[in-house]
Protein backbone atom coordinates (compact mmCIF):
# COMPACT_ATOMS: atom_id res chain seq x y z
CA UNK A 1 0.00 0.00 0.00
CA UNK A 2 1.57 3.09 -0.92
CA UNK A 3 1.52 6.01 0.92
CA UNK A 4 -0.82 8.01 -1.63
CA UNK A 5 -2.43 11.29 -0.67
CA UNK A 6 -3.34 11.94 2.93
CA UNK A 7 -3.94 15.29 3.33
CA UNK A 8 -2.40 16.71 -0.09
CA UNK A 9 -3.75 19.90 1.57
CA UNK A 10 -1.64 21.93 4.10
CA UNK A 11 -3.42 25.07 2.91
CA UNK A 12 -7.62 25.28 2.05
CA UNK A 13 -7.84 25.27 -1.73
CA UNK A 14 -8.68 28.73 -3.24
CA UNK A 15 -8.80 30.55 -6.86
CA UNK A 16 -10.40 30.03 -10.01
CA UNK A 17 -8.67 27.13 -11.01
CA UNK A 18 -10.16 25.12 -8.12
CA UNK A 19 -13.57 26.56 -8.56
CA UNK A 20 -13.49 25.43 -12.35
CA UNK A 21 -11.56 22.29 -11.88
CA UNK A 22 -15.08 21.76 -9.03
CA UNK A 23 -17.58 22.81 -11.71
CA UNK A 24 -15.76 20.02 -14.29
CA UNK A 25 -15.59 17.03 -11.67
CA UNK A 26 -19.05 18.15 -10.13
CA UNK A 27 -20.60 18.40 -13.46
CA UNK A 28 -19.29 14.43 -14.67
CA UNK A 29 -20.34 13.58 -11.01
CA UNK A 30 -24.23 14.54 -11.52
CA UNK A 31 -24.36 13.63 -15.42
CA UNK A 32 -22.88 10.37 -14.32
CA UNK A 33 -25.63 9.54 -11.77
CA UNK A 34 -28.35 10.63 -13.91
CA UNK A 35 -27.03 8.18 -17.22
CA UNK A 36 -29.58 5.62 -16.22
CA UNK A 37 -32.22 8.31 -15.41
CA UNK A 38 -31.70 11.44 -17.84
CA UNK A 39 -33.41 9.66 -20.97
CA UNK A 40 -36.29 9.14 -19.24
CA UNK A 41 -36.49 12.74 -18.08
CA UNK A 42 -35.69 14.35 -21.21
CA UNK A 43 -38.36 11.91 -23.07
CA UNK A 44 -41.29 12.60 -20.46
CA UNK A 45 -40.31 16.09 -20.47
CA UNK A 46 -40.55 16.55 -24.32
CA UNK A 47 -44.18 14.11 -24.34
CA UNK A 48 -45.38 17.05 -21.49
CA UNK A 49 -44.92 19.87 -23.63
CA UNK A 50 -45.78 18.28 -26.81
CA UNK A 51 -48.80 16.72 -25.86
CA UNK A 52 -49.50 20.55 -26.66
CA UNK A 53 -49.06 21.47 -29.51
CA UNK A 54 -49.99 17.40 -30.97
CA UNK A 55 -53.66 17.96 -29.21
CA UNK A 56 -54.64 21.29 -30.84
CA UNK A 57 -53.63 20.23 -33.68
CA UNK A 58 -56.02 17.21 -33.34
CA UNK A 59 -58.78 19.72 -31.89
CA UNK A 60 -58.84 22.30 -34.42
CA UNK A 61 -59.06 21.55 -38.26
CA UNK A 62 -57.39 24.93 -39.03
CA UNK A 63 -55.07 27.11 -37.35
CA UNK A 64 -54.08 30.36 -38.16
CA UNK A 65 -50.20 30.82 -38.78
CA UNK A 66 -49.57 33.43 -35.88
CA UNK A 67 -51.37 31.22 -33.45
CA UNK A 68 -49.79 28.14 -34.28
CA UNK A 69 -46.65 29.84 -34.01
CA UNK A 70 -47.87 31.04 -30.47
CA UNK A 71 -48.74 27.58 -29.55
CA UNK A 72 -45.69 25.65 -30.70
CA UNK A 73 -43.12 27.85 -29.50
CA UNK A 74 -45.26 27.62 -26.44
CA UNK A 75 -44.55 24.12 -26.21
CA UNK A 76 -40.77 24.42 -26.33
CA UNK A 77 -40.77 27.16 -23.60
CA UNK A 78 -43.14 24.81 -20.94
CA UNK A 79 -40.51 21.59 -21.55
CA UNK A 80 -37.25 24.70 -20.83
CA UNK A 81 -38.77 26.31 -17.73
CA UNK A 82 -40.31 22.37 -16.16
CA UNK A 83 -37.16 21.35 -16.65
CA UNK A 84 -35.50 23.86 -13.77
CA UNK A 85 -38.68 24.37 -12.04
CA UNK A 86 -39.78 21.18 -11.50
CA UNK A 87 -37.53 18.53 -12.14
CA UNK A 88 -34.47 20.49 -10.00
CA UNK A 89 -36.48 20.67 -7.18
CA UNK A 90 -38.06 16.62 -7.55
CA UNK A 91 -34.24 15.71 -7.65
CA UNK A 92 -33.45 17.47 -5.13
CA UNK A 93 -35.79 16.08 -2.96
CA UNK A 94 -35.17 12.53 -4.03
CA UNK A 95 -31.54 13.36 -2.85
CA UNK A 96 -32.95 14.03 0.64
CA UNK A 97 -34.79 10.76 0.78
CA UNK A 98 -32.56 8.52 -0.63
CA UNK A 99 -30.37 10.25 2.26
CA UNK A 100 -27.61 10.71 0.14
CA UNK A 101 -27.76 14.68 0.31
CA UNK A 102 -25.42 15.01 3.05
CA UNK A 103 -22.76 13.27 1.26
CA UNK A 104 -23.16 15.43 -1.93
CA UNK A 105 -23.01 19.08 0.05
CA UNK A 106 -20.07 17.80 2.41
CA UNK A 107 -17.89 17.16 -0.95
CA UNK A 108 -15.22 19.21 -1.18
CA UNK A 109 -15.97 21.37 -3.43
CA UNK A 110 -17.27 25.65 -3.34
CA UNK A 111 -20.66 25.35 -3.06
CA UNK A 112 -21.32 28.23 -6.06
CA UNK A 113 -19.55 25.52 -8.12
CA UNK A 114 -21.41 22.81 -7.13
CA UNK A 115 -24.74 24.86 -7.21
CA UNK A 116 -23.55 25.48 -11.28
CA UNK A 117 -23.02 22.36 -11.91
CA UNK A 118 -26.80 21.40 -11.26
CA UNK A 119 -27.58 24.56 -13.13
CA UNK A 120 -26.32 23.46 -16.23
CA UNK A 121 -27.29 19.04 -15.67
CA UNK A 122 -30.98 20.93 -15.90
CA UNK A 123 -29.74 22.28 -19.04
CA UNK A 124 -28.96 18.63 -20.24
CA UNK A 125 -32.16 18.21 -19.70
CA UNK A 126 -33.88 21.17 -20.82
CA UNK A 127 -32.51 22.55 -23.79
CA UNK A 128 -33.02 18.61 -25.67
CA UNK A 129 -36.89 18.81 -24.59
CA UNK A 130 -37.05 22.06 -26.07
CA UNK A 131 -35.96 21.32 -29.20
CA UNK A 132 -38.00 18.31 -29.30
CA UNK A 133 -40.92 19.95 -28.85
CA UNK A 134 -39.69 22.62 -31.29
CA UNK A 135 -40.05 20.23 -33.86
CA UNK A 136 -42.82 18.13 -33.36
CA UNK A 137 -44.58 21.70 -32.81
CA UNK A 138 -43.61 22.08 -36.51
CA UNK A 139 -43.92 19.05 -37.85
CA UNK A 140 -47.56 19.33 -36.55
CA UNK A 141 -48.01 22.74 -37.56
CA UNK A 142 -46.07 24.04 -39.59
CA UNK A 143 -44.04 27.05 -38.10
CA UNK A 144 -42.86 30.08 -39.06
CA UNK A 145 -40.27 30.71 -36.55
CA UNK A 146 -36.50 32.20 -37.39
CA UNK A 147 -34.21 31.94 -35.14
CA UNK A 148 -32.16 35.44 -34.01
CA UNK A 149 -29.26 35.82 -31.77
CA UNK A 150 -30.78 36.37 -28.73
CA UNK A 151 -32.07 32.85 -28.65
CA UNK A 152 -29.02 31.90 -26.57
CA UNK A 153 -28.83 34.51 -23.69
CA UNK A 154 -32.47 34.06 -23.70
CA UNK A 155 -32.57 29.91 -23.05
CA UNK A 156 -29.29 29.87 -20.54
CA UNK A 157 -31.18 32.89 -18.73
CA UNK A 158 -34.71 31.36 -18.23
CA UNK A 159 -33.10 28.10 -17.90
CA UNK A 160 -30.92 29.49 -14.94
CA UNK A 161 -33.76 31.38 -13.43
CA UNK A 162 -36.20 28.39 -13.16
CA UNK A 163 -33.33 25.98 -12.36
CA UNK A 164 -32.26 28.39 -9.10
CA UNK A 165 -35.61 29.21 -7.93
CA UNK A 166 -36.28 25.70 -8.02
CA UNK A 167 -33.34 24.35 -6.27
CA UNK A 168 -33.82 27.29 -3.58
CA UNK A 169 -37.77 25.66 -2.76
CA UNK A 170 -36.18 22.48 -2.51
CA UNK A 171 -32.35 23.06 -0.70
CA UNK A 172 -35.23 25.57 1.71
CA UNK A 173 -37.91 22.89 2.41
CA UNK A 174 -37.06 19.91 4.67
CA UNK A 175 -40.15 17.78 4.52
CA UNK A 176 -39.59 16.88 1.05
CA UNK A 177 -43.42 15.29 0.62
CA UNK A 178 -44.08 19.00 0.30
CA UNK A 179 -41.33 20.45 -2.48
CA UNK A 180 -42.92 17.36 -4.36
CA UNK A 181 -46.35 18.91 -3.76
CA UNK A 182 -45.18 22.58 -4.66
CA UNK A 183 -43.38 21.14 -7.70
CA UNK A 184 -46.81 20.04 -9.15
CA UNK A 185 -48.13 23.17 -8.33
CA UNK A 186 -45.34 24.83 -9.98
CA UNK A 187 -46.52 22.40 -12.83
CA UNK A 188 -50.01 23.35 -13.16
CA UNK A 189 -49.81 26.85 -12.76
CA UNK A 190 -47.12 26.82 -15.59
CA UNK A 191 -49.11 24.42 -18.19
CA UNK A 192 -52.40 26.14 -17.33
CA UNK A 193 -52.66 29.22 -15.82
CA UNK A 194 -49.26 30.94 -17.24
CA UNK A 195 -49.77 33.03 -20.51
CA UNK A 196 -46.84 30.97 -22.37
CA UNK A 197 -49.27 28.87 -24.69
CA UNK A 198 -51.76 31.82 -25.17
CA UNK A 199 -51.74 35.58 -25.14
CA UNK A 200 -51.49 37.69 -21.36
CA UNK A 201 -54.80 39.68 -22.34
CA UNK A 202 -56.53 36.47 -22.17
CA UNK A 203 -56.28 35.81 -18.66
CA UNK A 204 -58.47 37.82 -16.23
CA UNK A 205 -56.80 41.59 -15.81
CA UNK A 206 -55.80 40.52 -11.99
CA UNK A 207 -54.08 37.59 -13.18
CA UNK A 208 -52.21 39.56 -15.78
CA UNK A 209 -51.08 41.61 -13.08
CA UNK A 210 -49.56 39.02 -11.31
CA UNK A 211 -47.47 37.33 -14.18
CA UNK A 212 -46.45 40.48 -15.22
CA UNK A 213 -44.34 40.52 -11.94
CA UNK A 214 -43.61 37.03 -11.69
CA UNK A 215 -40.76 35.66 -13.86
CA UNK A 216 -42.54 32.56 -15.68
CA UNK A 217 -44.54 34.61 -18.70
CA UNK A 218 -41.29 36.69 -18.92
CA UNK A 219 -39.48 34.10 -19.78
CA UNK A 220 -41.81 32.87 -22.37
CA UNK A 221 -41.35 36.11 -24.04
CA UNK A 222 -37.32 36.12 -24.26
CA UNK A 223 -37.20 32.50 -25.82
CA UNK A 224 -40.32 33.53 -27.90
CA UNK A 225 -38.32 36.70 -29.08
CA UNK A 226 -34.97 34.23 -29.99
CA UNK A 227 -37.82 32.34 -31.91
CA UNK A 228 -38.99 34.60 -33.74
CA UNK A 229 -36.62 36.71 -34.67
CA UNK A 230 -37.43 39.03 -32.24
CA UNK A 231 -41.22 39.57 -32.44
CA UNK A 232 -43.65 41.06 -29.78
CA UNK A 233 -43.24 44.26 -27.31
CA UNK A 234 -41.08 43.92 -24.43
CA UNK A 235 -38.78 41.46 -24.49
CA UNK A 236 -35.75 43.32 -23.31
CA UNK A 237 -38.18 44.65 -20.51
CA UNK A 238 -38.92 41.09 -20.14
CA UNK A 239 -34.74 40.33 -20.10
CA UNK A 240 -34.94 42.48 -17.60
CA UNK A 241 -37.17 41.20 -15.20
CA UNK A 242 -35.91 37.54 -16.13
CA UNK A 243 -32.01 38.95 -14.85
CA UNK A 244 -33.64 40.65 -11.51
CA UNK A 245 -35.70 37.62 -10.70
CA UNK A 246 -32.40 35.20 -11.39
CA UNK A 247 -30.10 37.62 -9.28
CA UNK A 248 -32.65 36.75 -6.27
CA UNK A 249 -33.23 33.13 -6.93
CA UNK A 250 -29.08 32.84 -6.51
CA UNK A 251 -28.99 34.90 -3.59
CA UNK A 252 -31.77 32.56 -2.22
CA UNK A 253 -30.25 29.54 -3.19
CA UNK A 254 -26.82 30.58 -1.73
CA UNK A 255 -28.45 31.45 1.81
CA UNK A 256 -30.20 27.97 1.64
CA UNK A 257 -27.24 25.73 0.46
CA UNK A 258 -24.64 27.46 2.94
CA UNK A 259 -27.40 26.72 5.82
CA UNK A 260 -26.12 24.93 8.82
CA UNK A 261 -28.83 24.15 10.73
CA UNK B 1 3.16 25.78 11.28
CA UNK B 2 -0.53 23.78 11.72
CA UNK B 3 -0.25 20.61 14.17
CA UNK B 4 -3.28 18.97 12.97
CA UNK B 5 -4.73 18.31 15.97
CA UNK B 6 -8.16 17.64 16.35
CA UNK B 7 -10.22 19.67 19.19
CA UNK B 8 -13.64 20.07 20.42
CA UNK B 9 -14.78 22.44 23.31
CA UNK B 10 -17.79 22.58 24.66
CA UNK B 11 -19.71 21.51 21.78
CA UNK B 12 -23.80 22.26 22.43
CA UNK B 13 -26.40 21.83 20.19
CA UNK B 14 -30.32 22.32 21.41
CA UNK B 15 -33.23 22.36 19.90
CA UNK B 16 -37.06 23.31 20.53
CA UNK B 17 -35.69 26.50 22.67
CA UNK B 18 -33.35 24.60 24.56
CA UNK B 19 -36.00 21.68 25.92
CA UNK B 20 -33.92 18.96 24.04
CA UNK B 21 -29.94 18.53 23.57
CA UNK B 22 -28.56 16.97 20.15
CA UNK B 23 -25.47 17.33 21.96
CA UNK B 24 -24.40 18.75 25.24
CA UNK B 25 -20.91 20.17 26.22
CA UNK B 26 -19.23 17.95 24.51
CA UNK B 27 -15.13 18.15 24.20
CA UNK B 28 -12.67 16.09 22.56
CA UNK B 29 -8.99 15.83 21.47
CA UNK B 30 -7.94 14.00 18.74
CA UNK B 31 -4.29 13.28 17.73
CA UNK B 32 -3.26 12.57 13.73
CA UNK B 33 -2.96 8.53 13.57
CA UNK B 34 -5.41 8.03 16.37
CA UNK B 35 -8.28 5.72 15.60
CA UNK B 36 -11.36 7.59 18.03
CA UNK B 37 -14.25 5.47 18.31
CA UNK B 38 -17.67 7.26 19.07
CA UNK B 39 -20.14 4.86 20.64
CA UNK B 40 -23.91 5.12 21.88
CA UNK B 41 -27.47 4.17 21.43
CA UNK B 42 -29.13 5.57 18.31
CA UNK B 43 -30.38 8.99 18.94
CA UNK B 44 -27.09 9.48 21.22
CA UNK B 45 -26.05 12.40 19.48
CA UNK B 46 -23.24 10.94 17.83
CA UNK B 47 -24.34 11.31 14.10
CA UNK B 48 -25.09 15.07 15.05
CA UNK B 49 -21.80 15.85 16.41
CA UNK B 50 -20.07 14.44 13.19
CA UNK B 51 -22.11 16.13 11.15
CA UNK B 52 -21.01 19.27 12.92
CA UNK B 53 -17.63 18.73 12.02
CA UNK B 54 -18.00 18.24 8.46
CA UNK B 55 -20.06 21.56 8.20
CA UNK B 56 -23.42 19.99 8.17
CA UNK B 57 -24.64 21.06 11.30
CA UNK B 58 -23.77 24.43 13.09
CA UNK B 59 -23.56 23.69 17.06
CA UNK B 60 -25.20 26.41 19.39
CA UNK B 61 -21.61 26.85 21.51
CA UNK B 62 -18.61 25.15 21.36
CA UNK B 63 -15.94 25.61 19.02
CA UNK B 64 -14.20 22.80 16.87
CA UNK B 65 -10.62 22.94 15.68
CA UNK B 66 -8.74 21.28 13.04
CA UNK B 67 -4.84 22.68 14.20
CA UNK B 68 -5.36 26.67 13.73
CA UNK B 69 -8.61 26.04 10.92
CA UNK B 70 -11.94 27.14 12.76
CA UNK B 71 -14.02 24.80 11.11
CA UNK B 72 -17.13 25.93 12.39
CA UNK B 73 -16.14 29.92 11.30
CA UNK B 74 -14.87 27.70 7.85
CA UNK B 75 -16.66 25.18 6.85
CA UNK B 76 -14.67 25.00 3.83
CA UNK B 77 -11.72 23.83 5.68
CA UNK B 78 -14.28 21.64 6.88
CA UNK B 79 -14.92 20.42 3.80
CA UNK B 80 -11.37 20.25 2.54
CA UNK B 81 -9.93 18.75 5.15
CA UNK B 82 -12.60 16.28 6.23
CA UNK B 83 -13.57 12.89 4.62
CA UNK B 84 -17.24 11.80 5.29
CA UNK B 85 -19.07 8.17 4.82
CA UNK B 86 -22.30 8.86 5.88
CA UNK B 87 -24.70 6.13 7.52
CA UNK B 88 -26.70 6.30 4.67
CA UNK B 89 -26.14 4.88 1.35
CA UNK B 90 -24.08 6.33 -0.84
CA UNK B 91 -25.58 7.23 -4.42
CA UNK B 92 -23.80 5.17 -6.82
CA UNK B 93 -26.56 3.53 -8.57
CA UNK B 94 -25.60 4.51 -12.09
CA UNK B 95 -21.92 4.40 -11.55
CA UNK B 96 -19.64 1.84 -12.13
CA UNK B 97 -17.62 1.35 -9.17
CA UNK B 98 -13.93 2.14 -10.63
CA UNK B 99 -15.77 5.22 -11.90
CA UNK B 100 -17.32 6.44 -8.99
CA UNK B 101 -13.46 5.71 -6.78
CA UNK B 102 -11.86 7.98 -9.73
CA UNK B 103 -14.72 10.85 -9.66
CA UNK B 104 -14.31 11.03 -5.64
CA UNK B 105 -11.06 10.94 -5.69
CA UNK B 106 -10.69 14.00 -8.32
CA UNK B 107 -13.53 15.66 -6.73
CA UNK B 108 -11.39 15.15 -3.50
CA UNK B 109 -8.61 17.17 -4.94
CA UNK B 110 -6.38 14.29 -5.76
CA UNK B 111 -4.51 13.49 -9.38
CA UNK B 112 -5.55 11.44 -11.67
CA UNK B 113 -2.66 8.98 -11.38
CA UNK B 114 -2.56 8.72 -7.72
CA UNK B 115 -6.18 8.42 -7.23
CA UNK B 116 -6.15 5.50 -9.96
CA UNK B 117 -3.32 4.01 -8.26
CA UNK B 118 -4.72 4.01 -4.43
CA UNK B 119 -8.49 3.53 -5.97
CA UNK B 120 -7.05 0.13 -7.67
CA UNK B 121 -5.34 -0.73 -4.26
CA UNK B 122 -8.26 -0.26 -2.08
CA UNK B 123 -10.31 -2.50 -4.53
CA UNK B 124 -7.75 -5.56 -4.27
CA UNK B 125 -7.09 -4.59 -0.54
CA UNK B 126 -11.22 -5.56 0.01
CA UNK B 127 -11.36 -7.90 -2.41
CA UNK B 128 -13.94 -6.76 -4.51
CA UNK B 129 -12.16 -6.35 -7.88
CA UNK B 130 -14.76 -8.84 -9.16
CA UNK B 131 -17.13 -5.67 -9.06
CA UNK B 132 -14.92 -2.99 -10.24
CA UNK B 133 -16.89 -2.95 -13.45
CA UNK B 134 -20.41 -3.53 -12.12
CA UNK B 135 -23.31 -0.90 -11.62
CA UNK B 136 -24.21 0.54 -8.42
CA UNK B 137 -27.54 -0.56 -9.00
CA UNK B 138 -25.73 -4.59 -9.17
CA UNK B 139 -24.21 -4.66 -5.75
CA UNK B 140 -25.36 -5.74 -2.85
CA UNK B 141 -25.53 -3.41 -0.11
CA UNK B 142 -22.27 -4.71 1.85
CA UNK B 143 -20.08 -4.23 -1.41
CA UNK B 144 -21.56 -0.41 -1.63
CA UNK B 145 -20.71 0.42 1.94
CA UNK B 146 -17.34 -0.92 0.79
CA UNK B 147 -16.92 0.85 -2.14
CA UNK B 148 -18.67 4.06 -0.39
CA UNK B 149 -15.37 3.69 2.18
CA UNK B 150 -12.84 3.80 -0.78
CA UNK B 151 -14.74 6.61 -2.70
CA UNK B 152 -14.06 8.71 0.97
CA UNK B 153 -10.51 7.82 1.79
CA UNK B 154 -9.02 7.23 -1.97
CA UNK B 155 -7.54 10.92 -1.07
CA UNK B 156 -8.36 10.92 2.87
CA UNK B 157 -8.04 14.22 4.70
CA UNK B 158 -6.50 14.95 7.70
CA UNK B 159 -9.48 13.45 9.59
CA UNK B 160 -11.56 10.33 7.95
CA UNK B 161 -15.37 10.40 9.33
CA UNK B 162 -16.99 6.95 9.01
CA UNK B 163 -20.09 6.30 9.93
CA UNK B 164 -21.02 2.52 10.67
CA UNK B 165 -18.66 1.82 7.98
CA UNK B 166 -19.08 -2.03 8.35
CA UNK B 167 -23.00 -2.12 8.35
CA UNK B 168 -24.34 -5.20 5.74
CA UNK B 169 -20.49 -6.17 5.30
CA UNK B 170 -19.49 -9.78 5.38
CA UNK B 171 -17.16 -10.37 7.87
CA UNK B 172 -14.45 -12.04 5.70
CA UNK B 173 -14.39 -8.18 4.76
CA UNK B 174 -15.18 -6.79 8.13
CA UNK B 175 -11.55 -7.61 8.92
CA UNK B 176 -10.32 -6.49 6.02
CA UNK B 177 -11.95 -3.23 6.27
CA UNK B 178 -10.62 -2.45 9.93
CA UNK B 179 -7.09 -3.45 8.53
CA UNK B 180 -7.63 -0.19 6.43
CA UNK B 181 -9.06 2.06 9.07
CA UNK B 182 -5.86 1.27 10.87
CA UNK B 183 -3.44 1.92 7.72
CA UNK B 184 -5.28 5.51 7.61
CA UNK B 185 -3.83 6.26 10.97
CA UNK B 186 -0.68 5.09 9.96
CA UNK B 187 -1.38 7.80 7.18
CA UNK B 188 -1.43 10.28 9.49
CA UNK B 189 -5.19 10.52 9.33
CA UNK B 190 -6.82 10.96 12.39
CA UNK B 191 -10.26 8.53 12.33
CA UNK B 192 -13.63 9.06 13.69
CA UNK B 193 -15.25 5.61 13.85
CA UNK B 194 -18.45 6.06 14.74
CA UNK B 195 -20.81 2.86 15.64
CA UNK B 196 -22.72 1.04 17.97
CA UNK B 197 -21.06 -2.29 17.73
CA UNK B 198 -19.16 -2.38 20.36
CA UNK B 199 -17.11 -5.40 20.39
CA UNK B 200 -15.91 -4.16 16.93
CA UNK B 201 -14.89 -1.08 18.16
CA UNK B 202 -13.09 -2.55 21.12
CA UNK B 203 -10.92 -4.27 18.56
CA UNK B 204 -9.92 -1.49 16.43
CA UNK B 205 -10.19 1.70 18.13
CA UNK B 206 -7.01 3.61 20.22
CA UNK B 207 -9.45 5.65 22.44
CA UNK B 208 -13.30 5.83 22.50
CA UNK B 209 -15.97 8.58 23.92
CA UNK B 210 -19.06 6.59 25.18
CA UNK B 211 -22.01 8.91 24.38
CA UNK B 212 -25.48 8.87 25.95
CA UNK B 213 -28.60 11.63 25.41
CA UNK B 214 -26.37 14.04 23.87
CA UNK B 215 -23.59 13.72 26.78
CA UNK B 216 -20.01 12.00 26.64
CA UNK B 217 -20.41 10.02 30.10
CA UNK B 218 -17.03 8.00 29.51
CA UNK B 219 -13.72 8.47 27.10
CA UNK B 220 -10.16 6.47 27.22
CA UNK B 221 -8.52 3.18 25.82
CA UNK B 222 -10.93 0.29 25.63
CA UNK B 223 -9.21 -0.75 28.61
CA UNK B 224 -9.48 1.54 30.85
CA UNK B 225 -13.17 1.92 30.17
CA UNK B 226 -13.10 -2.03 31.40
CA UNK B 227 -11.35 -0.96 35.03
CA UNK B 228 -14.69 -0.58 37.33
CA UNK B 229 -15.51 -4.47 35.76
CA UNK B 230 -12.27 -5.81 36.60
CA UNK B 231 -12.38 -8.44 38.51
CA UNK B 232 -15.76 -10.00 37.59
CA UNK B 233 -17.02 -12.15 34.94
CA UNK B 234 -19.76 -12.36 32.76
CA UNK B 235 -22.79 -14.97 33.37
CA UNK B 236 -25.12 -15.37 30.47
CA UNK B 237 -27.86 -17.36 30.47
CA UNK B 238 -30.46 -18.52 27.81
CA UNK B 239 -33.52 -18.38 29.46
CA UNK B 240 -36.61 -20.44 27.89
CA UNK B 241 -38.50 -18.41 25.95
CA UNK B 242 -42.16 -17.08 28.36
CA UNK B 243 -39.95 -17.54 32.01
CA UNK B 244 -39.57 -15.00 34.44
CA UNK B 245 -36.27 -13.80 35.20
CA UNK B 246 -35.42 -16.01 38.32
CA UNK B 247 -34.78 -14.96 41.66
CA UNK B 248 -30.82 -13.57 41.67
CA UNK B 249 -28.70 -14.72 44.49
CA UNK B 250 -27.12 -11.99 46.20
CA UNK B 251 -23.63 -12.24 44.51
CA UNK B 252 -25.01 -10.64 41.44
CA UNK B 253 -23.76 -7.18 41.10
CA UNK B 254 -25.43 -6.23 38.23
CA UNK B 255 -27.70 -7.66 35.69
CA UNK B 256 -29.35 -7.15 32.50
CA UNK B 257 -31.74 -8.67 30.25
CA UNK B 258 -32.55 -8.41 26.63
CA UNK B 259 -35.08 -10.93 25.13
CA UNK B 260 -34.41 -14.34 26.62
CA UNK B 261 -30.56 -13.31 26.77
CA UNK B 262 -29.65 -12.51 30.67
CA UNK B 263 -26.63 -11.22 31.60
CA UNK B 264 -25.35 -11.46 34.96
CA UNK B 265 -22.21 -9.69 36.92
CA UNK B 266 -20.42 -11.52 39.54
CA UNK B 267 -17.16 -11.80 40.83
CA UNK B 268 -14.48 -14.02 39.97
CA UNK B 269 -13.44 -15.74 43.34
CA UNK B 270 -17.14 -16.54 42.97
CA UNK B 271 -17.47 -18.05 39.48
CA UNK B 272 -17.95 -21.62 40.85
CA UNK B 273 -21.01 -20.50 42.94
CA UNK B 274 -22.45 -18.69 39.59
CA UNK B 275 -22.19 -21.79 37.89
CA UNK B 276 -23.65 -24.17 40.34
CA UNK B 277 -26.94 -21.26 40.26
CA UNK B 278 -26.78 -21.43 36.80
CA UNK B 279 -26.93 -25.25 36.48
CA UNK B 280 -30.03 -25.27 38.72
CA UNK B 281 -31.61 -22.47 36.60
CA UNK B 282 -31.53 -25.38 33.87
CA UNK B 283 -32.63 -28.13 36.35
CA UNK B 284 -35.89 -26.06 37.27
CA UNK B 285 -36.14 -25.79 33.22
CA UNK B 286 -36.09 -21.88 33.15
CA UNK B 287 -32.50 -21.64 31.20
CA UNK B 288 -31.46 -23.63 28.39
CA UNK B 289 -28.21 -22.92 28.73
CA UNK B 290 -25.23 -21.02 30.22
CA UNK B 291 -21.92 -19.44 29.46
CA UNK B 292 -19.38 -18.27 31.69
CA UNK B 293 -16.63 -15.57 30.13
CA UNK B 294 -14.77 -12.03 31.07
CA UNK B 295 -16.07 -8.52 30.85
CA UNK B 296 -15.76 -7.15 27.33
CA UNK B 297 -16.07 -3.55 26.69
CA UNK B 298 -19.80 -4.15 26.28
CA UNK B 299 -20.60 -4.55 29.87
CA UNK B 300 -18.91 -0.80 30.37
CA UNK B 301 -21.10 0.37 27.80
CA UNK B 302 -24.27 -1.07 29.20
CA UNK B 303 -23.39 -0.11 32.32
CA UNK B 304 -22.60 3.61 31.19
CA UNK B 305 -25.58 3.80 29.08
CA UNK B 306 -28.29 1.78 29.82
CA UNK B 307 -28.51 0.11 26.64
CA UNK B 308 -27.00 -3.11 25.12
CA UNK B 309 -25.17 -2.59 21.92
CA UNK B 310 -28.29 -3.64 20.14
CA UNK B 311 -30.14 -1.06 20.79
CA UNK B 312 -32.30 -3.08 23.71
CA UNK B 313 -32.88 -1.30 26.72
CA UNK B 314 -32.02 -3.05 29.46
CA UNK B 315 -34.40 -4.27 32.20
CA UNK B 316 -33.19 -4.00 35.64
CA UNK B 317 -30.27 -2.45 37.46
CA UNK B 318 -29.11 -4.00 40.55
Amino acid sequence: MTGASVAVLGVVRSGPSYWFESLGAMLRWYLTSMRLLLPVFVVVQMLIASGFSVGISFFFEEITPEAALFLGTGASIIALILAGVVVAPQLIASEKDAGTYDFSWSLPVPRSANVTAWVMLNAVIGIPSMVAALVIADWRLDLDFSLSWTIAPAVVLALTCGTLIGSAVAHAIDRTSITQLLSQVFAFGILGFTPITYPIENLPTWLGSVHRVLPFYHMGVIVRGGLTDGRGDGMWASFGVVFGWTLAAAIATALVVGRRK
Amino acid sequence: MNDWVFRAEGVTKSYDGGKTFANRDVSIEVRPGEVYGLLGPNGAGKSTFVKQVIGLLKPDTGSLHLGQHDLVADPDAARQFCSYLPQATMPIESFKVHEAVRLTGRIRGGSKSATDERGEELIDALQIREWRDTLGTKLSGGVRRLVGFIMVTVVPGRVVILDEPTNDVDPLRRRLLWEQVRLLGQMGAAVFLVTHNVLEAEKSVDRLAIISDGELVAEGTPSSLKVADRGRLRLQLMMVPGTPTPELPSMVRDHSRVGNNLMAMIDEDRAGDGIAWARRAMADGLAEEYALAATTLEDAYIRLTGHTSDNGVREVTV
